[in-house]
């Protein structure tokens, strides 16, 4: 009773387990990847590289180190045999955590010839040579019902193996799929889904030449047969596997639960209880067998844990493809990102045109005014007072002087001249040897942004190199522009006091909002004592380099 | 003294065809795209090219980069560069090779015919002219450093006007000084700034820049 207790507490607490870690995580890039994570290879696509991804990825695997101190603790108090069940559990454990692939390409091959040496098994029983009796949960014996176990369990093996080959990156595995993927098509020389059923002549005609003999022979016939049942059952599996696959796993994933624990089982009783066997282990009553038992239901019991995960992720998603709804919840996110980023542009471009509206009111169309007046004035006084028209066109000169100089500031603000002429990487250049602070450049660029990004860019540094000889007391500054996968970064770091509030002024934030409308990103790390790093970060595509030779 | 003018708006264009033949200066040709001005400055072998930084085709920085091929074709090839807005980059490329001969102002500069005409003539001559906002820009980044921070207010007018590449005399009536007290400032400066004096102006102008532009 003791041991069923712990059987039904370690099925349920894994599936628990499983369900809340699924449920309970909002994280995006763990939601991103449900396909990756339903997988049963583990194998498929990248996996998240933080700390919860690991454990999110890896959990299932390392639960398996809990049940093997929990079972070394039980193993202890029956003094049985633990070491070798221990051992193997947390191997397991290790490898399905550690090197997913390797186990994906393992286990499928593992639970077939498991399924086949079932068949193998039955036939056996069913002739009445019982030097190997137990399977799973069957038990040979004349009379016994339970020597009708092994059929089914043979199939659920076999087809949980088949199901699996069809899901992973194993050898061999890409034949089958395109096998099923043949039968699950209709078309020219296909089944068409409907037509399934058809299979099932087939598979009988399988099973009664590798099963054993006469099933449909005396047996049948005289109604004294209860193989048939067996049939029916691994049929039933099949046409499950084929209508749902999820519920088929879920079947394969229980069985291999219950007939792992069974086997560990084993190992204890197998000293008290003479006359079990099961899988490969004879009859239990040498050290041997029962270390073979044991290793047995380790291997089960592992498999199943490595489904639980896989197929519960499967249930709670229901029947919306896990890809679809990760697209779509992707595709949301981004369009309330673009919504915001638009409107933020928008805003940014509008109130850049008021500024440069009234910088040009303001300051060059007035000068221009002012120079109009000058000479209309010195006109009239050409003929009376040349020495008072000459003051006056001399003032014009300066007016029209200082004209040109606020046009040539409203330009710089507009679109630095240096970075049209040039490029990003010499405008940054420009813009270094303008600072009067100390600044060393690592420039490294394979080309040119395109110039809305340069300008972005130029403006993000030329923020952070006036912030940097605004507040930070700094004596140089390193500059670092850099392009790789796809990403232009941009670093400044100066060797000053530190603690800069990127919150505070409204510099760094119009930066942010220039930068986001690129899906740019700013960010900036000030501890107390400094240094001050901030970086600026936007993924695009870089053309050809702007050469400076002519 | 004859002149390769490369300005691409005929009115300018036109305005300093006007404005230098006035001031006896012969033009040798006017052009309006960089190749032309490239060919013109190569076989004219001007005294003096007067180069606009924004040339056709590209409308980027061709005319400089054929004023830069031309000087390293012809060594020492007198430019003027003039520009609607000055970079310190430009600048330091132009004096890269140390030849002198080179000059390089915002375009309103022209405005005051004197100083523009006084200009063409240095840099003929082989002195280097600098626009005193690339100066200012210079003394920028060093005004909170040693040992620049060391000198007096007019040593530092007196440094500036050295880097625009001004001689003594010109320092002096600026300044309303006598030139033997600019020649005095100078020394100062370069006794604080660990230089080695040179009585030649745009040896003097170099070493200056080279320490500003450091």
């Amino acid at each position: 009773m003791y041991y069923e207790i712990l059987v039904v507490t370690l099925v349920v607490w894994s599936y628990v387990l499983t369900a809340w870690c699924y449920r309970t995580s909002a994280d995006p890039a763990g939601s991103a990847d449900p396909a990756g994570s339903a997988d049963p290879a583990g194998s498929a696509g990248p996996r998240p590289a933080s700390l919860r991804g690991l454990i999110r990825a890896r959990g299932w695997g390392l639960l398996l180190i809990p049940v093997a101190l929990a079972y070394a603790a039980l193993a202890q108090v029956n003094g049985g045999n633990h070491l070798v069940i221990l051992a193997g559990i947390a191997l397991a454990g290790v490898v399905m955590a550690f090197f997913p692939r390797l186990a994906a390409k393992i286990v499928p091959y593992g639970l077939l010839v498991l399924g086949v040496y079932g068949l193998v098994l039955a036939k056996w029983f069913h002739d009445g040579d019982y030097s190997q009796v137990l399977y799973g949960l069957a038990l040979a014996g004349a009379g016994s019902w339970r020597t009708h176990l092994v059929l089914p369990q043979a199939a659920v093996f076999f087809l949980a193996g088949l199901w699996l080959l069809l899901r992973v990156q194993a050898p061999g595995a890409e034949q089958v799929r395109a096998l099923v993927a043949k039968w699950r098509h209709s078309g020219r020389g296909g089944i068409a889904p409907g037509q399934r059923w058809l299979l099932l002549p087939v598979v009988a005609l399988l099973m009664e030449l590798l099963g054993p003999r006469d099933w449909f022979g005396t047996d049948w016939i005289t109604g004294a047969g209860v193989v048939d049942i067996d049939i029916v059952v691994g049929l039933a599996g099949l046409v499950l596997v084929f209508r749902s696959r999820v519920w088929a796993a879920t079947l394969a994933e229980a069985g291999l639960l219950v007939f792992g624990v069974y086997g560990l089982l084993i190992l204890e009783l197998g000293t008290v209880v003479t006359g079990y066997a099961y899988g490969l282990a004879a009859l239990a009553t040498t050290g041997g067998h029962l270390v073979i038992s044991g290793l047995q239901g380790a291997v089960l019991l592992t498999l199943g844990l490595w489904l639980v995960p896989r197929v519960m992720v499967e249930h709670l998603a229901g029947p919306v493809d896990p890809e679809l709804a990760a697209r779509a919840q992707q595709l949301t996110q981004r369009v309330e990102s673009l919504t915001q980023t638009r409107s933020d542009a928008v805003d940014t471009a509008v109130s850049e045109l008021r500024r440069i509206e009234r910088d040009l009111h303001d300051g060059a169309q007035a000068r221009l005014v002012a120079l109009g007046m000058s000479l209309q004035a010195a006109e009239r006084l050409f003929a009376t007072s040349p020495s008072a028209a000459l003051a006056l066109v001399t003032e014009a000169k300066e007016t029209s002087s200082r004209a040109l100089a606020d046009l040539r500031g409203l330009v710089r603000g507009i679109y630095p001249p240096v970075l049209a002429d040039r490029g990003l990487a010499d405008a940054i250049r420009a813009l270094a040897l303008d600072s009067p602070l100390h600044t060393v450049l690592d420039i490294d660029l394979p080309g040119e942004p395109e110039m809305p990004v340069a300008a972005a860019v130029y403006f993000s540094v030329a923020e952070a190199l006036a912030n940097v000889s605004k507040h930070a007391s700094a004596r140089s500054v390193r500059i670092q522009l850099s392009y790789a996968t796809g990403m232009l970064r941009a670093e400044v770091t100066d060797d000053g006091a530190g603690g800069a509030d990127p919150a505070r002024g409204t510099g760094l934030a119009g930066v942010e909002r220039r930068l986001a409308t690129f899906d740019g990103i700013l960010a900036v790390s000030s501890p107390p004592g400094g240094p001050t790093i901030v970086v600026i970060e936007v993924p695009c595509a870089l053309s050809s380099a702007k050469t400076s030779s002519c | 003294m004859r002149i390769v003018i490369g300005e691409d708006l005929f009115l300018l264009r036109e305005g300093l065809v006007r404005l230098l033949t006035a001031h006896g200066f012969e033009i040798a040709a006017a052009v309006g795209s960089a190749p032309e001005l490239l060919r013109a400055l190569v076989d004219e072998r001007p005294d003096v090219g007067i180069v606009d930084v924004r040339l056709p085709p590209t409308h980027t920085d061709d005319g400089l980069r054929a004023a830069l091929a031309a000087r390293s074709q012809v060594p020492g090839l007198p430019v003027l560069v003039l520009s609607q807005y000055v970079e310190q980059l430009y600048a330091r490329e132009l004096l890269a090779d140390q030849a002198g001969g080179v000059g390089y102002l915002l375009k309103d500069r022209v405005f005051n015919d004197e100083t523009f005409t006084a200009a063409i003539r240095s840099v003929a001559a082989g002195g280097t002219v600098l626009d005193p906002e690339v100066v200012s820009k210079l003394m920028v980044r060093h005004s909170r450093t040693e040992p620049v921070t060391r000198l007096t207010p007019r040593e530092r007018e007196v440094l500036a006007l050295m880097a625009e590449g001004r001689s003594n005399a010109a320092i002096g009536q600026r300044l309303f000084i006598t030139e033997k007290a600019v020649s005095k400032h100078a020394a100062g400066i370069f006794a604080k700034l660990d230089l080695t004096p040179s009585e030649d102006d745009n040896r003097r102008v170099l070493a200056v820049l080279a320490y500003l532009g450091s």
